[in-house]
Parts: C-alpha cells; structure tokens; sequence
C-alpha cells in the first residue's frame, strides 16, 4: 500500500515537472497573446511580474507546488476564473463522454470478438478482422465528421454536434468508442481462442454444459484479464482521445479545455488539464489492479 | 425581482422570433472594448457599443457618436451629435462624462492592449455633457482616427463593472446571455442572435447543410465554399476583401537586403493563377498594403506580373547563384501549406527552390515576431489607417516596439512617413509617395486580398459580407418567412 502510494507520488510528481517544462519551453508568450504585439514593454513587464512570469522557472514551479499541496490549481491567466471552477465545469462532460464511450466499445468489441473466435478461419472471422483492422486505423478527425454526414445531416438521427440535444454525446462517443471495439474485438478472439482449447473446455462440454455457458461460464471468464488489460490501457487513450473528438464535436469537456489553453498559452490551464488526465489515467491504473483481483483469484492471494 | 421580471419579459418579446445561429470558428475572448484585440471579440464590440469615430467605405474617419474639432496641434473638441444621443443598455444617457471615463480608465490600466495607443493624451476636459476636449502630449493629426473603442458607462467603469462577461454598452444590439454560446438581442425588435463557436470548418458546414446554423462567414476553404453554392437550401454571398495577405523578408538576409531578388521574387508568384484555382470567390490582386479603394491610395498600383524568365534574370543580375535557397515558414493550417506548396512549384521555375516549414501557430508566430525566418506568409486584417506604414516598416519599429519584423532600414521612406504623419487626413498625397516608395522597394511581396463570402440558409435575408470581414448586417438581418416552394423558384432563379 505504501509502494503504491509513493509510486503514485513519483508518477504525478514526474508529470508536473514534466509538463510545466514542456510548456514553459514552447515558443509563445501569454503576456504577448494578452496584450498583443502593440503593447509598451513596461505594460508588458508589469504584467508579466503581475502574473508571476517573471521569476525563474524554478521559483515558478516552487510556487506552484507550494498552491498545488492547498488544493489550489491557481487561476486562468486569461480570465482570471478559478481553475477549478473551469474543471469542475468541464471535466464532468469528459467523463460522460469517455465512460459511454467505453460502454459502446464493450459492447461491440467482446460480443464481435466472441463471434469471430467460434467462427475462427471461416469467412465470417476473417470479415470481423478485416472490418475491425479498417476501425482501428481510422482517425477521430476522419471519422467524426463522416459519422455526422451519415447519421446527422443525412440521416437526420443526432445533432452535428455541440451539448444541446440529450442525444448530442452519441455521435462523439461512437467515435471515441469504435476504435476501442475494433481493438477488444481482436484482443476477445485471441484470448478466446487461447483457452477454447484448452483441457477444462474439452471437459466442460463432454460434461454437456452447453456451449453458452461453455462460452460465457468458462472460456470468456478465464480469457478476461487480457481484456481487462487492455480496457485499462485504452482508458488513457480514450482521455486522450476526447481532445480531438471534443473539438471536432464541440465538446466543452476538459479536451477542449486542453486544446484552448495551448492556443492562448495560459499554462496554469494547460497543467491544470494534463494533471488531471494523468490523475485519470492512474486512477484508472489502480482500478485495473482491483478488477484483475476480482477476476482472477491466483492474483488476490498472490497479492 | 425587477431583474427577474425584466430577463423574463424579454424572453417571451424575444421568443416569438426563431434565434438567428451564427456559427463561428473562434469565439469572442474579452467583450469588453478596452481589452479585446481578437477579430470575434472587436467585431461583436462593434455592435454592443458605439464609439465616438467609425470609418467609411474609403476607410475615412467619419463621426459615429461624435463630430470633432482640431482647435489647436495638441487640442481636439469632439461633439456628440444630438440625434445620436442616446442610453446604455442599463438605461443611462450616454454622455461626455462617459467617453471621458472611457478613455481615461486606459491611463490606470496596465494590462490593457491598447493603453500604449492612448499614451499621448495628456488630459481630457469635459466641457459640458455633449462635449469634451482631449489634450495631448504632441501633435497627432492622426488622433481622432484612433477614437474607435466603444464607450463604457462611466458609473460601471467606476464600479469596477466585468465588461469583458457582461458587456453593457449604447450600440443596436445588447448582451443576452454567455454560457457556451454567446446571445445577443437586438434592440430594434427583440430578435435574438446566437454566435456558437464550431472550430471544424468541415462541421460548421455540416451544421449549416443540417440546420443547426443558420449562417456561417469565413473561415472555410474554396473547396467547402464551392461545395456550399451547390447546395439547394444555402446560398452564399461573396464580396471583394481588404484584408492583406503578402509574403514578408528578412531583410538583413545577405540575398534578400537586395532589392532585386526581391522584385524577382515577385515576379515568380503567378497570384492570378492562384487566385483562381485555389482562393475563395472575391480574392484580388494585391500591390500595396491598403486597397485600392482607400482614400490614401489615389493611384492604382499594379501587382508584379508572373514572369519566371524575368525573375531568373533579376536574380542572375543580381549575382546569385542559381538555385537560390529560401526557407518559407509558414502555420500548419492546411490551406496555408496549399498556397505555399504552390508557391514552391511557381518559384522552381524562377530558379528559386522554397524549402516549406510549417509550424504550430503559435511557434511560427513567435519565429516571425523573433526575426527567425527569411521568408513567411501572413495576413494583415482589418487595416483602416495608414499609420500601418510606419509601424510596419519604420526603422525605429523594430519588434517589441513595432511590426518591422523584416527589420527594413530605410531613412527615405522614414523621412517620407514622418512627412506624412504630421498631415491630417485630407491631406493623402504624402501617403502616396509613402504607398510608391514601398512599392518600389519592395520591403513585403504582396499577393492578395482574401475574399470574404457568407453562406446562409435560404431563410435568412439582409446580410451580406463586408471587404473586412465585420458582421455589422446583425443590425438589419432576418428570418424570412418563405415556404419551401418559394426556396425552390429562387434557386431556379439564381442558377
């Protein structure tokens, strides 16, 4: 528990020096994208040492840390709003986002892979895994836009986008969710076929449990872990991923947030957004953990 | 409770009336005129306040809420004009006391873009309510064209009011709500206007197709511009632009300090070509910085023409060695890499080979503000007043202080431009020897004036597109209430 939690400290540790470096280090300079080009250099100075800009980056990141440890993730540079106020309004909206899309990729992804594996080396197989290598391959801003000509304008199922309608997540959470189908469909089949072969189903079905329970019961059971895996793992991506597909669909979730802030170089936002994704993503870490131990019990006594 | 019953009474006038949706590619940052610099921000400005001095179609000052008076070199009385007299949107008389309020709360802002614009105002009088005298440092007969931020009710500026949510001005339309989209209502009839901010241009397009816009303006490449005119329920607008689009050199570069290669340079772009193949319906030729149409530019100055054997000759000339190796920096933006990878092809035959490097904006900008290029590609928006040649290309603008990114040397055209700053407005023909020696120097390579268009549903009437791009027509625009048959006879009748 104690190795855990000082690994969790290394880990958000390491990601705050790491992004307050890579965003101090990229050209640009809020003061200059506040107050433009036309700007007097001693209106741009004061503001600089108004907004603490001046001092070393060290005395920077001290400063920081030194707020972070009360809880406080400081303000936007641009509107002064607290940034918390701005992650609460936001991050929510992410969450929605990433959760369903997860949900949507369960539930074309297992059941897919699962048919795929009993029909393995048939054409059938072979259709699902040419079909789920196309998904896979086929970027946000690709297919966003190509899920809304279908479904919104000619269709007229969903909104293009924006957060108006309650069917507005629909379409950004289909396409967040069906890259992550196309993957845990491959990953299904292969752990499938890995223990359908295996002694304990030959003697299940000898026994004359039928095939679906042989199926779900048995095989699909012991196949979890990997998939679990890569659930976790695709947690990250999917965070990660709502950065595009939020902009593309006008999702004023915490990717959006992320993407306005690197525009306006407002780096108490941008650090603000990257430690709560990292946050997410070993929490989401830490929730593998357990569901492994839920599901296998070799690793809840090993542990 | 008065404020509760007031918010309602006015959604149920506005209610009546479908919301006009305007679907924009970034939305306003700071609503309040003081701050804004961003393209969004000022063109909503121009419609929440009113300020003492617009511009007309030539780009002359002309008075907005004020006439003005040049009683001596450091002195000038501005008069609000009596018809123009009006209220705020919370209900005071705009009066002098505002617009000196106004523009003396840039004295104890620091963080204000514009404050370095208002420095040379020593004091302001107010000399009754209808007007006022500003007292400047040194002589400007520029100054009154520099009178164009919307004023502020001098009680809220006092208040320490956040203008930059909650914007309450004089102008034809009022703030209404700020939540992810931005609503106005004009004040003429109630008619509610939504600006939501869809960054894709593919899905401002899918929206406008579905419905869920109704006008869009800007922003879109050619191809989407020319697939929205071939949509039955949309049509689109289109009108010549002023906005400057020109390639800008680094004029310390030992090849490009000589004004050979640069004219080669410009003989080696084929804009005609360019313009039409790959800009939007409106585009045009560009010689000088501002438009031919501006009351500075009296003579119509000629682009260069496309003339790779007279570019190789200039360079040859010139003394170069053929190819001469150019480094092109551009954003990332997909039609910006368009135009530059055919600007690479036109200069190949010239004996020019362009090497593209395009960057993040912010990067790229930040290379060009640092003097890092030899050539890049930018446009200049919204340029009203012929002081863009003095900060453009003086030597003593070099970046922080000015634009004079190029870092162009040249005491005749410094001599030229101070001749020309200290003459008023009537007085142009000092900008065009300004305007001419430029030309001839070449310190920029212009191409063009981007077209402006505006593509809108079939239901939305009174709305055009302006040669800057601003949205002025929410003054006037509205929802027709047509059937779909009589979509179909205007259609047939525009084909």
């Amino acid at each position: 528990m104690v190795k855990q939690f000082a690994n969790f400290v290394i880990v958000v540790f390491g990601v705050l020096l790491l992004t307050f470096l890579l965003v101090h280090m990229v050209p640009g300079d809020p003061v200059e994208v506040m107050l433009g080009e036309s700007a007097a250099p001693a209106d741009r100075e004061s503001l600089r040492a108004e907004l603490g800009l001046s001092q070393p980056l060290y005395q920077q990141f001290g400063s920081y840390l030194s707020k972070l440890s009360q809880g406080d993730l400081g303000k936007s540079i641009h509107t002064q709003t607290p940034i918390i106020e701005l992650i609460k309004q936001r991050y929510p909206a992410t969450l929605k986002l990433t959760f369903l899309a997860l949900i949507i990729g369960l539930l074309i992804g297992v059941p897919v892979g699962i048919y795929a594996a009993l029909k393995n080396n048939q054409w059938q197989d072979w259709m699902v895994m040419l079909v789920s290598v196309r998904l896979s391959s086929m970027p946000a801003f690709w297919l966003g836009p190509m899920l809304m000509l279908v479904f919104a304008v000619w269709l007229g199922w969903f909104p293009v986008s924006g957060m108006e309608s309650p069917t507005s997540i629909i379409l950004p959470a289909v396409t967040l969710g069906i890259g992550l189908s196309a993957i845990l469909s491959r990953m299904t089949r292969t752990s499938l076929l890995e223990v359908l072969h295996d002694d304990y189903i030959r003697t299940a079905r000898a026994k004359g449990v039928s095939e679906y329970r042989v199926i779900i019961r048995h095989a699909l059971r012991a196949a979890l872990l990997p998939i679990i895996t890569i659930v976790g793992l695709q947690m990250g991506s999917l965070l990660a991923g709502a950065v595009i597909t939020e902009t593309i669909f006008s999702w004023d979730g915490i990717g959006r947030l992320l993407v306005e802030s690197i525009e306006k170089r407002d780096y108490p936002v941008t650090q603000a957004c990257v430690l709560i994704i990292a946050l997410s993503y070993v929490l989401v870490n830490r929730a593998t953990d357990i569901a492994y131990r839920l599901a296998d019990p070799r690793v809840r006594f090993a542990a | 409770m008065q404020m509760a019953c007031t918010q309602s009474d006015e959604v149920s006038a506005a209610s009546s009336k479908k919301p006009i949706r305007f679907a924009i590619a970034q939305a306003p940052l700071n609503l309040d005129p003081r701050y804004a610099t961003d393209a969004a921000s000022e063109r909503v400005n121009r419609l929440l306040y009113r300020s003492l001095v617009d511009f007309d179609a030539q780009s002359k000052p002309v008075p907005q809420l004020a006439r003005w008076q040049r009683v001596s070199p450091t002195q000038y009385r501005f008069t609000l004009i009596e018809k123009e007299f009006q209220k705020f949107h919370h209900g005071k008389p705009l009066t002098a006391h505002d617009v000196a309020a106004t523009y003396a709360s840039f004295a104890q802002m620091k963080n204000s873009p514009h404050s370095a614009e208002f420095s040379n105002i020593d004091s302001i009088k107010v000399r009754d309510a209808a007007s006022l005298d500003f007292h400047l440092k040194i002589p400007d007969p520029q100054f009154a064209a520099k009178l164009i931020i919307g004023i502020l009710p001098a009680d809220l500026i006092a208040a320490g009011h956040d203008f930059s949510h909650q914007p309450v001005g004089s102008g034809p339309l009022k703030f209404f709500a700020w939540d992810n989209t931005l609503t106005l209502q004009r004040i003429a009839d109630g008619q509610l206007i939504t600006l939501s901010e869809v960054r894709d241009p593919t899905v401002r397009v899918l929206k406008l197709i579905r419905g869920e816009a109704d006008i869009l303006q800007g922003d879109l490449p050619p191809e989407l511009v020319k697939y929205l005119q071939t949509q039955d329920r949309i049509k689109v607008a289109t009108s010549v632009g002023s906005n400057f689009s020109y390639l800008g050199l680094n004029l310390q570069d030992p090849a490009l300090k000589n004004p050979l290669v640069r004219q080669a340079i410009a003989h080696a772009i084929d804009r005609q070509a360019i313009i039409k193949q790959v800009l939007v319906p409106g585009s045009r030729e560009a010689a000088a910085i501002l438009p031919p149409e501006h009351y500075t530019n009296q003579s119509s100055y000629v682009a260069n023409d496309y003339d790779p054997a007279l570019a190789k000759a200039l360079l040859q000339k010139a003394g170069i060695q053929l190819p001469l190796k150019l480094v092109y920096k551009t954003s990332t933006d997909a039609q910006r890499v368009r135009l530059a990878t055919i600007m690479q092809a036109q200069m190949r035959e010239a004996g020019i080979a362009l090497e593209i490097r395009s960057l993040d904006w912010g990067t790229f900008f930040e290379e060009v503000k640092q003097g890092n290029f030899q050539l890049f590609g930018l446009t200049w928006v919204g340029i009203k007043t012929p002081e863009i040649y003095a900060k453009a290309f003086g030597s003593d603008q070099l970046p922080p202080k000015g634009f004079n990114r190029g870092k162009f040397i040249d005491p005749e055209l410094d001599s030229l431009i101070q001749t020309a700053m200290l003459q008023s407005d009537e007085e142009n023909k000092a900008w065009q020897a300004v305007t001419q020696h430029i030309h001839a120097q070449l310190p920029y390579i212009p191409l063009w004036y981007e077209g402006q268009f505006v593509a809108m549903r079939n239901d939305i009437q009174a709305y055009a597109p302006k040669a800057d791009g601003n949205w002025d027509d929410f003054m006037r625009i509205k929802r027709a209430d047509i059937q779909d048959s009589d979509i179909e006879v205007t259609i047939n009748h525009a084909h």
